[in-house]
């Protein structure tokens, strides 16, 4: 089974490190990382993911428009997106089952198996 | 002193005489009698008929005049009158014969100073009678005008004067007390003051008189008196005594004067007094409102600062936090099992995570003013299912639970996840307060708000005003109490009293925050018996809409 593509957009370092290690070390993921927004959409073209994780609140391009970006682009329309991002409260994610601006949301701090099971569910097949 | 003056001057001077005559034998008799005195020199002038008389009178001074009654031009009586007329302020002699004694006597009561026998009048008594004529006459003048003197004050004075005998009669009353009762003074003497006052002011009045006649003193005093229009006044009273030479009491002397315009005055000014006295009250208690208002707002203030703070804290905190997260979770894959010192150490921090993330998330609802999801209530029923969330903390401490619900209550109308989490915070508290078991009482009732209440530091708008039906829980632990000290900081932020990690002190203000925002108080005390923590919770009733 081909490894699913993952684009981390986040523009906390350490976090993106740290996560793409994580999951990496699952083996069953390729991630790449964009710690500045604007370059998201450029390596989302390139990358093709088959899921992007996408922080909220970043400089100068906020999450939601990243999103945007992506669902308004011909050919990105339709890739998996989960938020990650600390602006949203864990009951507050409960309250909207897990859907927040359209997309699925996952409140940090979220554990690793937890970040595994949002790809899981959520990644293109 | 003054006499002596006098009699020196009656010594060294010459007396001047007016003698009415027409009898020449009898000037002759006079003129040699008033030789004859020794004591002092005369000199006689003559007039033989009252007209002539009233002449000398106008153009000369006299020290006295000698008349016959009867002369060519006037005759008895009307003779001494005219001359009286003439000169009142001069003494007279009358001269007279045997035969008209009665006559002489007559005059002497219309004021004539003396009566002298011609028939075998001697020198020395004639000599005597001018003198006490004149000395007489002096004193009577000065008698005269003393009391001019002292009636002028009497009726000139604005005090009503009026005297009473020892019947209680009046004897004497000046024009001011006369025009008081409207009646002329023959209209008073010989009344009491039966006639004039209602019975008992008439009765309190005698009792004073005999008061001062007993106590043989002075009594001054102020006290309400009646108008003749039936209008109370007030009055200065001075009563005393009247005494005779040998000290005996022969009656009362009153002298009082209206004082109400000044006793009205000094009820307005006292009056005044009074109203200035409350409104500085007022204002000292208005100002103390806004003392307390103002502290109301600091605090408010502050919670606010520190809710928007926490905010933007907790946010900052939870990068830091995932990443933390995210290392710890690698490590625990990467490192090698079987060190149980690892195993330990990862596991610590896995929970000091968790902990700072429960802290952060705290301090999130804290800050957030949320909408609220407000549905019609029924307020026992939230308390049961909030109350099965706990049970097993109940059961785990062997804390016995007593439920006194009035049924049936009046709804609320509240966000119930919220309510409910307000009342997990106040019964996870009460279970924390009674390690060692205890009871939890639950209680419910309604009642009528008599005063607005208004939690203290709160910015919400909303009031359980006086009148509202307000729904009520108590919850009672039989915990060891909230020491004093800590009474005042229960709603602050992060003051906690649990062990760390117990708790994060945000409990109580999220719960008060979530009470406010449903227009309710939370009020938290220890019970008046001291053994353990009484929590009260306002909500609004709802009613049917």
């Amino acid at each position: 089974m081909a490894k699913k593509r993952i684009l981390l957009v986040d523009d906390e370092k350490s976090l993106t490190t740290l996560l793409k290690l994580n999951l990496e070390e699952t083996g069953n993921y390729d991630v790449r990382v964009e710690n500045w927004p604007e370059d998201a959409l450029a390596a989302a073209h390139e990358f093709k993911p088959d899921l992007v994780l996408l922080d909220i609140i970043m400089p100068r391009l906020p999450g939601g428009n990243v999103a945007a970006l992506i669902d308004a682009d011909p050919q990105l329309k339709g890739t998996p997106i989960v938020f990650l991002t600390a602006a949203v409260r864990r009951s507050q994610v409960e309250d909207n089952d897990g859907i927040i601006c359209e997309h699925p949301c996952l409140a940090k701090p979220a554990t690793v198996d937890e970040v595994v099971a949002m790809i899981e569910k959520h990644a293109r097949k | 002193m003054k006499r002596r003056l006098a009699t020196d001057s009656m010594d060294s001077k010459p007396i001047q005489i007016l003698l009415v005559e027409d009898n020449s034998a009898d000037v002759r008799l006079l003129r040699e009698l008033l030789k004859e005195i020794s004591t002092a020199g005369f000199v006689l002038t003559v007039a033989s008929r009252v007209a002539e008389a009233k002449v000398k009178l106008a153009e000369e001074s006299f020290a006295v005049v000698l008349t016959d009654l009867s002369l060519p031009d006037s005759q008895e009586l009307s003779s001494f009158r005219e001359l009286r007329a003439a000169a009142p302020t001069l003494p007279i002699i009358v001269l007279s014969g045997v035969d008209d004694e009665s006559l002489a006597a007559s005059a002497v009561r219309e004021g004539a100073q003396d009566y002298l026998f011609k028939t075998g009048l001697d020198a020395h008594t004639l000599g005597r009678s001018i003198r006490h004529a004149i000395e007489r006459h002096v004193a009577e003048q000065k008698l005269v005008r003393s009391e001019a003197f002292y009636h002028s004050l009497v009726e000139h004075l604005p005090q009503n004067i009026f005297r009473k005998d020892l019947a209680e009669r009046f004897t004497f009353a000046n024009q001011r007390f006369c025009q008081l009762l409207g009646k002329s003074l023959e209209q008073i003497i010989g009344k009491t003051d039966f006639d004039f006052y209602p019975p008992e002011l008439a009765r309190k009045y005698q009792q004073d008189d005999r008061g001062v006649i007993r106590a043989g003193r002075i009594l001054e005093t102020i006290e309400e008196n009646l108008a003749p229009d039936g209008e109370k006044m007030y009055v200065h009273v001075v009563k005393t005594p009247i005494l005779d030479a040998k000290g005996r009491a022969l009656g009362t002397q009153c002298i009082f004067w209206d004082i109400t315009a000044q006793k009205r005055f000094e009820q307005q000014l006292q009056r005044k007094n009074d109203e200035l006295a409350l409104s500085e009250a007022a204002l000292r208690k208005a100002n103390e409102d806004l003392k307390s208002a103002q502290m109301q707002l600091i605090q408010a203030e502050k919670m606010e600062s520190i809710g928007t703070l926490a905010a933007g804290v907790a946010h900052e905190v939870k990068n830091p936090l995932a990443i933390m997260q995210m290392g710890v979770n690698y490590l625990s894959k990467k490192l090698p099992g079987g060190d149980e010192n690892l195993v330990m150490v990862l596991q610590e921090m896995k929970e000091a995570i968790t902990r700072a993330d429960s802290i952060t998330r705290g301090l999130l609802d804290f800050a957030a003013s949320k909408q609220l999801a407000v549905k019609r209530e029924d307020f026992n029923q939230l308390i049961s299912d909030t109350l099965k969330m706990v049970r097993h903390e109940l059961n785990k401490k062997r804390i016995e639970l007593v439920r006194e619900f009035t049924e049936p209550l009046p709804k609320v109308a509240v966000d119930k996840t919220q309510i409910q989490q307000v009342f997990v915070n106040i019964f996870v508290n009460a279970v924390h307060a009674m390690p060692e078991g205890g009871t939890l009482t639950v209680r419910t009732f309604a009642k009528q708000m008599t005063e607005t209440t208004h939690n203290e530091g709160s910015r919400s708008s909303a009031h359980l005003w006086a009148g509202d039906t307000a729904v009520v829980a108590e919850v009672e632990d039989t915990g060891s109490g909230i020491p004093q000290e800590h009474l005042v900081k229960i709603f602050d932020p992060f003051f906690t009293t649990k062990p760390t990690g117990v708790g994060t002190g945000l409990g109580l203000p999220v719960s008060r925050k979530i009470v406010e925002l449903h227009g309710g108080t939370i009020d938290i005390k220890n019970k008046p018996d001291g053994k353990g923590v009484r929590v009260t919770v306002l909500l609004k009733e709802q009613r049917e809409s």
